[in-house]
């Protein structure tokens, strides 16, 4: 079984996606992609009830294909983003939580902790758009959460340094690396393996920004164990959010 | 047959990378069903462009069947102590490579500012001399860009050149480049570091497939990955095939 850690759905003008469950479906299908793991774009740039609600309304669509990520849009709405994420996980079925951090709006900050708790708790592993400093911030802070990191470095605030992000990795037992990114370098999934080990590392395209093709050949085509792709492949994020394959 | 028209040879400085003689390298294009490949050392960009050159001249001299050189141009070191190198075009074609790379954002110059840029420009035009202007070597967002206000004015300023852009990912990116690619024929795009969804069906449908090139950015990027890009696209078979060789072998007069 494979399942895509890492997708988008909804609409976002400055990304120049516009896709419903539908069409991601067709493309998984394509691509041999067994489940699609979903964050609404809406919720995590601009209105996260909105948001999290349409990919509730996609979700009840295709329920044995798509798998919600709560989205939050900002750590600064307190104790209405805590109740949201509680919304998403006992009345919409969502299983993780994804936000999104930028150099001007960091969320390696104190408003950031009660998230991190909440999805502690909650068991809901957190699938982040962070730097390696970011998180070892916030897993210094709030240990045992599960935390993913997006594109493992591997995107324009993180200055591309997947290296430095095996770095983060391997001080902080929680933190598992995505491996959806622009990066297509030959060493970057396998060293990824070979420092963390294959269950630390979780696999992804983040379509339907990139092509998923060249994400899906540069997890695939690799040297690994048929235990270790199973793991990278789906495993490891099924287990995370506690979904049985 | 499989034509790459951005590989390199030579060491990569920010990671361990598997392959890097010349010999590796094709190994390397050979396991992922890439039969030839444009190169140049990766010594021009990060230590000195002739000595990297020679490294260059002598791998294609070497597997003439298996590697294309492209002479890496760079500007000259301060202190004008070492013997001035050539920046004629023609030299570096008798020498047997077949195009020229320019990697302003590495080499501390700003191509629309330094005269001698113009110079490579204004021969490779008149020799039908491709030449390589990357946005980025490989697609990591932490390698040194060049600007795209400065890779538009600089193909606007010379559009008799073959030029093959390089680096482009996505999004504004991309979108210069069609429009580059739309204004003027001979503007090409390599691939490797085009990363969008269905990127290569987007170029197709805005541009046609003859200015596309397939490149893979290997050994430092994953060949396969590079390459699934283009024959996993929904275009026709003779626009796959123009993409992956014809092209290419059609601007380098080797087809």
């Amino acid at each position: 079984m494979i399942v895509d850690g890492h997708v988008h759905i909804g609409k976002s003008t400055r990304l120049q996606i516009a896709v419903d469950g539908e069409m991601l479906i067709r493309a998984a299908d394509t691509l041999g992609i067994d489940k699609i793991c979903c964050t609404d774009l809406t919720a995590l740039f601009y209105d996260m009830h909105e948001g999290n609600r349409l990919l509730y309304v996609e979700m009840q669509k295709f329920p044995d294909r798509i798998l919600g990520y709560a989205s939050l849009h900002s750590t600064r709405f307190g104790q209405a983003a805590l109740d949201e994420i509680k919304r998403c996980r006992h009345d919409y079925g969502m299983h993780g939580l994804k936000i999104y951090s930028t150099p001007e709006m960091s969320i390696a900050e104190s408003a950031m902790i009660p998230i991190l708790e909440l999805c502690s708790e909650l068991k809901m592993p957190i699938l982040a758009h962070t730097t390696p400093q970011e998180c070892e911030f916030l897993l210094s802070a709030v240990p045992d959460v599960q935390f993913i990191m997006a594109h493992a470095g591997g995107q324009p605030f993180a200055h591309g340094d997947w290296n430095r992000a095996i770095m983060a990795a391997q001080r902080f037992p929680n933190l598992y690396l995505d491996t959806a990114c622009s990066t297509v370098d030959t060493a970057f999934v396998e060293n990824c393996v070979a420092t963390l080990g294959a269950e630390r590392i979780i696999f992804g395209t983040d379509m339907p920004l990139l092509d998923p093709w060249p994400q899906l050949i540069k997890a695939l085509e690799t040297s690994f164990s048929e235990a270790d792709r199973r793991l990278i492949m789906g495993g490891n994020i099924l287990r995370l959010m506690g979904v049985k394959a | 047959m499989i034509y790459d028209a951005n590989a390199f040879i030579g060491k990569w400085p920010y990671w361990p990378v598997w392959s890097s003689t010349p010999e590796e390298v094709t190994s390397e294009l050979r396991k992922w069903s890439i039969d030839r490949a444009a190169i140049c050392s990766t010594r021009s960009v990060f230590v000195n462009w002739e000595d990297g050159n020679l490294e260059t001249e002598a791998a294609i001299c070497k597997q003439p069947d298996r590697l294309t050189g492209f002479a890496c141009l760079g500007t000259l070191e301060l202190s004008h102590a070492l013997p001035q190198h050539s920046y004629r075009v023609a030299d570096y074609l008798a020498r047997g490579f077949q195009g020229v790379r320019l990697y302003p954002q590495h080499h501390s110059y700003h191509p629309l500012y330094q005269s001698f840029v113009d110079t490579i420009l204004e021969e490779a035009a008149s020799l039908g001399c491709p030449v390589l202007l990357p946005l980025r070597i490989i697609m990591n967002w932490g390698m040194p860009t060049l600007d795209l206000s400065v890779m538009e004015g600089l193909v606007n300023r010379h559009p008799r050149v073959v030029w093959i852009l390089s680096g482009i990912n996505y999004l504004h990116e991309l979108q210069l480049a069609i429009a580059l690619m739309r204004k003027l024929p001979t503007v090409h795009l390599e691939t490797s570091c085009v990363m969008g969804y269905a990127a290569v069906v987007k170029l197709v449908q805005q541009c046609g497939a003859q200015q596309i090139l397939f490149g893979s950015g290997a050994p430092i990027q994953h060949g396969a990955a590079s390459l699934s890009k283009i024959l996993q696209a929904s275009i026709s078979e003779s626009d796959r095939e123009a993409i992956l060789s014809s092209n290419l072998c059609r601007l380098l007069k080797n087809g």
